[in-house]
């Protein structure tokens, strides 16, 4: 019993992480119709952050967080404004945007990996070890808490959804739809980066880190549905249970939970290829 | 006729490079002639049929691993082995394109993706079966009618392995099924409603290219005689992706022209760089999709010489 719960806290963290990454996919799908690939480049970028001012520099840990989330708000921002803003202005087709947001992914491993060399660098915990578990898990919670109400309480989240459904009509109405694509990329950036920094006390932040995060997330999204916040939530919390009950139970070597993510991806898109949860009409 | 004879010629002559080429030289020239296969069958399913897949470069390695594991675990002989490499590579690309297409989007992107991580780590856990980390070694391509094929002999297999490729993926390319192909890809309603089966082009573009990328994989296997997880990472799937882009995807000449220049580039580059000249091709790969969309060939093409208005 006791075996369980714990099994059951260390999953929920971890889907936490995966719903962070599905939240940040949801924040640029839902008004854009793109996928960024490179969220997961993202969430190591975050993680790196937090390696260089927490560990490296030594600032408090509040202190250092914010700092990261303000700094991939800016990543977010300055992403848009190179590989996508161009090619939307020039109508090019969506393929386009997320081919060249496919570039910037390598772009920031290469980076990260000329920067820091190939080995993994330590990131320290927020909270005493036995608590991370739990602060991830009320972090993330939070997060879900403030975006649900931004988007069912502000009227910047009306506009957002209002996009989401008919961009035409949305600009038609008024709606900056630059505003809302930058202002999308900058929240999904910080979404992944948060996702990079929480998770990084327990794999350390590595330039490889990403890839398996963005499949993760992205598997999470699709189980979740792409139309709606929670689902982003209750899809991660699938994958992880999934992943953490194969590895505890199927005879398998541990490694082979990498290919949770795949199966269930497959099997939703074969029985429920519009996730669990649908976007309201 | 003619054109028979054009590709007896073209064969005759790339495989005669190799009989003047030294040892490391061979080696770069026949991993490049690899590189141009995978390219060129990676543009018709990314370029011409607009599937954007990371699987190619998986479907390469299990190609690879496939022949040697029946050939020497099971002890079938070559072309029994050859046929069964064919079969599973067919088989897996089927389980993952079918789910795929049921839905709009770039779903099958992320499916090849998991699928190409899911496939080094089976490698790395396999145990006996693949080798774990040190993959399979010491082995040899089995004799064929008595005869041991090695060196430069060789290298003429691979040629005729991408001059079969280009081959067929031209002929396909100018047949009915190429113009479905690049139907779809443009215009997937439009499509269906002239009456292609919009998932079962897809499927069907999906699994040729991959089974062409097997076989790839498995001429690969007897080039180094092993076959290990790091040869196949992932980061080449990005790479054949921007070959395909950077030299203008949707063109042969584009895949072979970018094939070539990426595949050299790190040669160049690496006494600048290091190992780091994926940061160069993300990047320019970028700078292409923002300035020249249909890559290196577009520039040539806007090269004025003659009156060829498209």
């Amino acid at each position: 019993m006791r075996d369980l719960l714990e099994l059951s806290v260390s999953a929920a963290a971890s889907g936490c992480i995966y719903a962070l990454v599905a939240l940040a996919y949801l924040l640029m799908i839902r008004p854009t119709g793109v996928i960024n690939f490179a969220v997961g480049e993202w969430a190591m970028v975050g993680a790196f952050g937090g390696f260089l001012l927490l560990s490296k520099y030594e600032w408090p840990y509040a202190l250092g967080m914010a700092a990261v989330l303000g700094f991939m708000l800016l990543v977010g921002w300055i992403t848009e404004r190179i590989a996508v803003r161009p090619l939307v202005e020039r109508g090019a087709p969506l393929l386009a945007a997320i081919l060249a947001l496919l570039g910037m992914l390598v772009v920031f491993r290469e980076g990260i990996s000329l920067g820091f060399g190939p080995d993994p660098h330590q990131v320290p915990e927020p909270v005493s070890f036995e608590y991370l578990k739990l602060f991830v898990i009320g972090a993330t919670l939070v997060v879900f808490a403030a975006v649900w109400l931004f988007f069912e309480r502000t009227l910047w989240g009306k506009a957002f959804e209002a996009v989401a459904l008919n961009r035409r009509a949305a600009a038609l109405m008024g709606i900056d739809l630059r505003r809302v694509t930058v202002a999308s990329f900058a929240g999904g950036a910080a979404a992944a980066g948060l996702a990079g920094l929480l998770v990084a006390p327990n794999t350390s932040a590595h330039y490889l880190m990403g890839v398996p995060l963005a499949i993760q997330g992205f598997t999470a999204l699709v189980i979740g549905g792409v139309g709606r916040v929670e689902g982003a939530l209750l899809g991660g919390l699938l994958v992880a249970f999934a992943e953490q009950l194969t590895v505890r139970y199927a005879p398998l070597p541990s490694g082979y939970a990498q290919g949770v993510p795949l199966l269930l991806l497959m099997l939703f898109l074969l029985v429920r290829p519009t996730g669990l949860l649908r976007a309201r009409a | 006729m003619r054109s028979a004879l054009g590709w007896v010629a073209a064969a005759v002559l790339l495989s005669a490079v190799a009989f003047f080429l030294s040892g490391y030289y061979n080696d770069v020239y026949r991993k490049l002639l690899l590189w141009i296969a995978l390219a060129l069958s990676y543009n018709f399913l990314f370029g011409i049929s607009g599937q954007v897949a990371f699987s190619h470069f998986a479907f390469y390695g299990i190609g690879a691993y496939a022949v040697v594991i029946f050939l020497f675990q099971l002890g079938m002989p070559l072309p029994l082995a050859i046929l069964a490499g064919v079969l599973v590579c067919s088989a897996i690309a089927l389980i993952v394109a079918i789910p795929s297409t049921r839905l709009e989007g770039f779903y099958l992107a992320l499916a090849t993706l998991a699928l190409a991580q899911l496939f080094i780590v089976v490698l790395n856990e396999g145990g006996a079966v693949t080798g774990g980390t040190g993959g399979l070694v010491n082995y040899r391509l089995p004799a064929i009618f008595g005869v041991y094929i090695t060196g430069p002999w060789y290298t003429a297999v691979i040629v005729i392995l991408v001059l079969g490729t280009y081959a067929l993926l031209r002929h396909l390319d100018r047949s009915w099924f190429g113009r479905a192909c690049r139907a779809v890809r443009d215009n997937p309603e439009a499509a269906a409603a002239m009456g292609v089966n919009v998932a079962r082009t897809k499927v069907i573009a999906f699994t040729l290219t991959s089974v062409l990328a097997g076989i790839a994989g498995m001429v690969y296997a007897f080039v180094d005689n092993t076959v290990n997880p790091p040869i196949f990472g992932l980061e080449n799937a990005f790479l054949l992706l921007f070959m395909v882009i950077i030299g203008g995807s949707g063109r042969h000449a584009g895949a072979i022209v970018g094939a070539v220049l990426l595949y050299l580039l790190p040669f160049v580059l690496s006494p600048l760089i290091g190992h780091h000249h994926a940061l160069v091709f993300g990047a320019l790969m970028v700078v292409v999709i923002l300035l020249q969309p249909r890559g290196l060939i577009g520039l040539y093409d806007r090269y004025p010489r003659g009156q060829k208005a498209h």
